[in-house]
């Protein structure tokens, strides 16, 4: 079909009519989809022939069930619309400047660890405090889904993966330690996404570590080495034993 | 166009209360529409932290947009699912960049539970007369025919990429496809004739 012409697209009902089709559904592509844009905007018949279709094809949104979305996607819909309201901008892992710092949040947190602690010296009543640290990285919903330990005796880190921890085939978790200024230092990947024993870095536990983080990336880490590129799944700060 | 029904009769009254920035009016919005919106996206993202994404991206931008919405073109419900499917597509494009691969086969069977009639909500009665009316057509259309639509329309797939899912010319799925739609018009249209 030849595309670029454009009498022949005003007089076939049926290249309009299959064009717009096209175009509503998403499979018009590259330089058609553009071409066809530009006609859009002088011809209003054509835009009514691609919103009948945007309307047939909508419909199909209504064949799912209907799900109320949980009451935090409205609490962020209205932080953006009251960016006033919101402190500035800041990095997601400055969170303790933002108003994701919840007393009950880092409570919550604070609350998971604790009772780690206690979970983890009952089963290694071998381990010597003093020279342990321990995060539990928890979701935005305050799940912990990961426990991390640094033991500077053995100069390793131990990083426990909850079981429900489930991640595409073709990624990888990595895991990075936020400093206080901001700056994200890759403590690196987890094999197999399943619990492990990484090398202790020391600028992981540095005392400007701010909290530790796990993001979602590519297979062999993110491509970026200043810092995550995936979305960060999960957060917490390390506390000491 | 005028509001066909009282659904959209509603959802045009609050946008436009929306256009003139009244908050109230956009909070209603919110509870009227947003299970529908949200069940969408869950369908094309299957995860619910991505459908809370989409879902909110499109309420921000809807709250932006609605001072140029023009009911003429399209029906409130209509305007706000092309705005969810969008952002939906962007996000599952970042997320799924090269993760296409491993999961075809659930992205086909997934795609074809939509617009499988039997897998729809329990209660027929629930839905608009549109997508009564469309469920009823999507029957009358071969399975692979509404899994290619469902997956060029749910997954943002160009003729190409669902081809090589299916496994079949391109050539194939554009015909099927194009087929497809026409029947599904030709098929509303006849049960909107009086």
């Amino acid at each position: 079909m030849i595309l670029r012409d454009l009498p022949a697209l005003r007089n076939s009902p049926t290249l309009r009519d299959r064009l717009a089709a096209e175009y509503a559904l998403g499979t018009l592509r590259g330089g058609a989809r553009r071409r066809f844009e530009t006609w859009l905007r002088d011809d209003p018949a054509l835009r009514d022939v691609v919103a009948g279709w945007q309307e047939r094809l909508a419909a199909l949104a209504e064949l799912d069930l209907p799900l109320m979305p949980p009451a935090r996607v409205w609490a962020a819909i209205e932080r953006r619309l009251d960016p006033a309201a919101v402190p500035p901008r800041t990095p997601w892992w400055q969170f303790w400047h933002s108003d994701a710092a919840r007393p009950w949040g880092v409570l919550a947190v604070g609350a998971c660890a604790a009772w780690l602690v206690l979970a983890l010296s009952k089963t290694m009543p071998d381990m010597a405090p003093q020279s342990r640290q321990i995060a539990a990285l928890s979701d935005a919903q305050s799940h912990t889904a990961l426990v991390v330990t640094a033991d500077t005796a053995r100069g390793r880190l131990d990083v426990r993966v909850a079981e429900e921890v489930h991640v595409p085939t073709d990624r990888t978790l990595q895991l990075w330690a936020i400093t206080r200024t901001g700056k994200p230092r890759s403590l690196g990947i987890l094999p197999g996404n399943r619990s492990t024993d990484l090398a202790l870095d020391a600028r992981a536990i540095d005392p400007d570590v701010a909290l530790l983080a796990i993001s979602l990336e590519p297979k062999s880490g993110s491509p970026d080495p200043t810092g995550p590129t995936g979305p960060v799944l999960y957060k917490g700060s390390w506390a000491n034993l | 166009m005028i509001p066909h029904n009282d659904q959209d009769d509603q959802l045009y009254r609050l946008l436009a209360a929306v256009a003139m920035q009244d908050r109230q009016a956009f909070r209603t919005l919110y509870d009227v529409a947003s299970p529908q919106l949200f069940g969408f996206a869950l369908r094309v993202l299957h995860r619910e932290d991505l459908a809370e994404e989409a879902v909110r991206d499109a309420f921000v931008s809807i709250w932006h947009a609605a001072p140029g919405y023009q009911m003429h073109l399209a029906p409130p419900l209509t305007w706000m699912v092309t705005i969810v499917r969008n952002k939906a597509l962007h996000i599952r494009r970042r997320t799924h960049a090269d993760a296409d691969t491993g999961d075809g086969r659930l992205d086909i069977e997934a795609a074809d539970g939509l617009v499988d009639p039997s897998s729809g909500p329990a209660d027929p009665a629930q839905l608009s007369r549109d997508a009564r009316a469309l469920a009823r057509c999507m029957e009358t259309l071969a399975s692979r025919q509404r899994q290619a639509i469902g997956m060029a329309y749910l997954h943002g797939l160009s003729h190409d990429e669902v081809a090589a899912r299916l496994d079949l010319p391109v050539g194939t799925v554009k015909t099927w496809i194009r087929r497809g739609l026409v029947r599904l018009r030709d098929c509303l249209a006849q049960r909107e004739a009086p």
